[in-house]
């Protein structure tokens, strides 16, 4: 992966931590396909969790099946298919994908930041919140314009959401 | 001439201004999206999704079958000016596309692209005009075991068929059924895995999956995708339209492009991809030019695009008349309907005829608009290439929220949103893919329902579904399919195996 080179500026500490992770993370080598083997696992975790419901919901009779009989189904069908998916993939030799956990993380938190703030200070706030935070992850933009893109953005959801569509949305709360 | 009475009174309903104007901002965002590498159909159809429930239901399925094939022409943008497919279906336009580009001939190549993107349009919307009635027809006689039968082939054929294992691909589907139970019962009305939560008590909503696993789940893949920016081509707007010897050489393979894509796209489980790679090589069989082909060859351009344009078009059949969709953004559209009560089935074309005829004149109308957004205006979407993504992303995340939350008005949905964009984010990594999980999660609350219905009917035996003459058949197909894309499954695995060790 390429990123573009910049010169840093004085006191950019963020950007220059954000640049030496991403190139940290992009020297590490691909993790093994046997990752997968995780999925299958957590697949098997929730067969099981279905299948201890269903039948704690009651499975019924063929003729009148129960509240718990599809899950019960689908879920020991899921076992036996997350059981060959943990077989195959712990002897897959193929490398993974490179994961991106800055990104993962930075556009959960932008997520989260939205759900928390918009309930308690309103709309614009979330929204100017949620752009800074998802941006974050790119070295490329400076923080003066995270906060310029951010401003803009929460603007036009103003003029779009509240303006246009009149939706019901608060802008501001308990100000 | 029933069919043209018919289409003609669609046409009536798709000219409504309400229609015409929804059209509009479906084909327009479709294109907008297609445009941009990396992020498919899925992410604008499941963004629009709590839009549409504002809507009448034709308006609602007008715009999102806009949004649908209108990134199948913006897809191929991207594929032949940077080689990048801006939807997975377009990849195919990239091999010839992306070398006339680099001969200079870019405009040309756009061109025939939507040209070619419009005939094959047209070809699937008159098969979908012929094909679904019939199909409707005998759909009438089905029963809850044929019911149960085409939903666990439709299921089967979307999963096991996709690109990648067969496996994970039906355990995806199964993990979509299992999610689907979560709610009330509707037969028993018992609480089902809810954990507690009340907003769980109406089961997990459609547009928060959506979302998540598309559209937040493919944007923190794109984010690093997109970070190298993007490279462009000079278009040289005085050489856009082909000579005549071009034109004579992309009409037959159009054509051709249009009749494979429809058969592929009304098949469960195939949609355009495929569509557009059998078409491509077929062509490549049959064309005098074949030496040319991967090396800027016009008929490269023009059957990929006429083929996975027609697809979507026939995408629409099983899903309206059978209810089973073949892809997730079907998956959607049978969402879409089902918020606004309308059941997608054999009677759907005898109950809600102006919505099926609207729709399927939509489609002339659509590709119409698409026609003029793709040639007179093909710059606005140049640079639109050229807008950083790092100003792109940002705004599409707020997007996503805005739209979950504008459903219930209601923050549950956002940390949902997390927990699903973060599990399709896994799933890529771990090679699972999340369109089958939508289908069944769709599928499921049916699936289950048509189950304990023909239990009932066959007072608990189970061989119902083997001794009744159609859903049998469709079942052998079904455990057909499954065993055949696991032995290809297994054999392509071997050659890739051997080939490693011929490298070592």
């Amino acid at each position: 992966m390429m990123l573009p080179e910049h010169p840093f500026t004085k006191g950019n500490a963020m950007r220059e931590f954000l640049l030496r992770l991403r190139r940290s993370e992009d020297a590490a080598s691909p993790p093994h396909a046997w990752l997968g083997a995780l999925g299958g696992a957590g697949l098997l975790v929730l067969s099981v969790v279905f299948i201890i419901g269903g039948i704690k919901l009651g499975v019924g009779v063929p003729r009148r099946l129960g509240t718990g009989a599809f899950p019960v189904i689908t879920g020991i069908a899921l076992a036996l298919l997350s059981v060959a998916i943990i077989l195959s993939d712990l002897r897959d030799t193929r490398d993974a994908e490179t994961p991106d956990w800055i990104s993962f993380a930075a556009i959960g938190a932008s997520l989260a930041i939205f759900a928390v703030v918009s309930d308690h200070l309103g709309l614009m706030p979330a929204v100017f919140l949620a752009v800074v935070v998802a941006s974050l992850p790119d070295p490329s933009l400076r923080l003066s314009g995270k906060l310029i893109l951010g401003a803009i953005i929460s603007l036009g959801c103003w003029g779009l959401f509240i303006g246009l569509l009149d939706l019901p949305f608060q802008a501001f709360k308990g100000v | 001439m029933d069919i043209f009475a018919s289409f003609g009174h669609g046409l009536l309903v798709a000219m409504q201004p309400e229609n015409l104007l929804y059209c509009f901002i479906g084909v327009f965002l479709g294109t907008f999206i297609g445009v941009l590498p990396g992020i498919g159909s899925m992410a604008p159809i499941s963004m629009i999704l709590p839009l549409s429930f504002y809507l009448e239901p034709t308006s609602a399925l007008v715009m999102i079958a806009g949004v649908y094939y209108g990134a199948e022409y913006g897809g191929s943008i991207a594929s032949i000016l940077m080689n990048i497919p801006g939807t997975p279906s377009s990849s195919i336009t990239c091999i010839d596309g992306y070398p006339m580009a680099r001969e200079g001939r870019a405009g040309i190549a756009l061109f025939t692209s939507a040209i070619a993107s419009f005939g094959g349009g047209m070809i699937g919307m008159v098969v979908m005009a012929v094909l679904a009635p019939a199909l409707a027809s005998l759909a009438l006689n089905f029963g809850p075991a044929e019911y149960f039968a085409v939903i666990l082939l439709g299921l089967v054929a979307a999963s096991a068929v996709s690109n990648g294992s067969p496996v994970k691909g039906v355990a995806m589907v199964v993990a979509g059924l299992m999610l689907g139970t979560v709610g009330v019962d509707i037969t028993t009305g018992a609480e089902r895995f809810t954990m507690g939560i009340p907003e769980l008590r109406d089961g997990v909503n459609l547009v928060v999956v959506a979302m998540g696993l598309f559209g937040v789940g493919e944007l923190i893949v794109s984010i690093k995708a997109n970070a190298s920016g993007a490279h462009q081509t000079d278009i040289d707007y005085k050489q856009f339209y082909p000579s005549r010897a071009e034109w004579k050489s992309i009409f037959n393979p159009i054509l051709r492009g249009g009749a494979i894509g429809s058969f592929f796209g009304a098949l469960p489980g195939t949609g355009q991809t495929v569509a557009s790679a059998v078409a491509y090589a077929v062509e490549k069989k049959l064309s005098r030019n074949r030496g040319n082909f991967g090396k800027g060859a016009i008929e490269g351009v023009a059957v990929p695009e006429s083929a996975n344009n027609s697809a979507t078009q026939t995408a629409f059949i099983p899903t309206l008349t059978l209810g089973v969709p073949g892809s997730a953004s079907m998956a959607l559209v049978i969402g879409a309907l089902m918020i606004h009560g309308i059941t997608p089935g054999p009677r759907l074309l005898v109950e809600h005829a102006d919505l099926f005829w609207g729709l399927v004149a939509s489609f002339l109308i659509g590709n119409v608009m698409l026609l003029v957004l793709n040639i007179p205006m093909i710059g606005l979407w140049v640079r639109l290439l050229q807008i950083p993504y790092k100003y792109m992303y940002p705004t599409i995340i707020v997007l996503i929220c805005m739209g979950v939350y504008s459903v219930n008005n209601n923050v549950f949905d956002i940390w949902l949103t997390l927990a699903f964009g973060w599990a399709g984010y896994l799933m890529r990594l771990f090679r699972f893919e999340p369109a089958p999980l939508l289908i069944g999660f769709v599928l499921g609350p049916m699936m289950e329902e048509q189950l304990r219905r023909a239990m009932l009917l066959s007072r608990g035996d189970p061989t119902v579904f083997l001794t009744r003459p159609i859903s049998g058949v469709l079942i052998v197909i079904t455990i057909g399919l499954l065993a055949y894309s696991c032995v290809s499954a297994l054999r392509a695995r071997r050659h890739q195996r051997g080939a490693l060790r011929s490298a070592e």
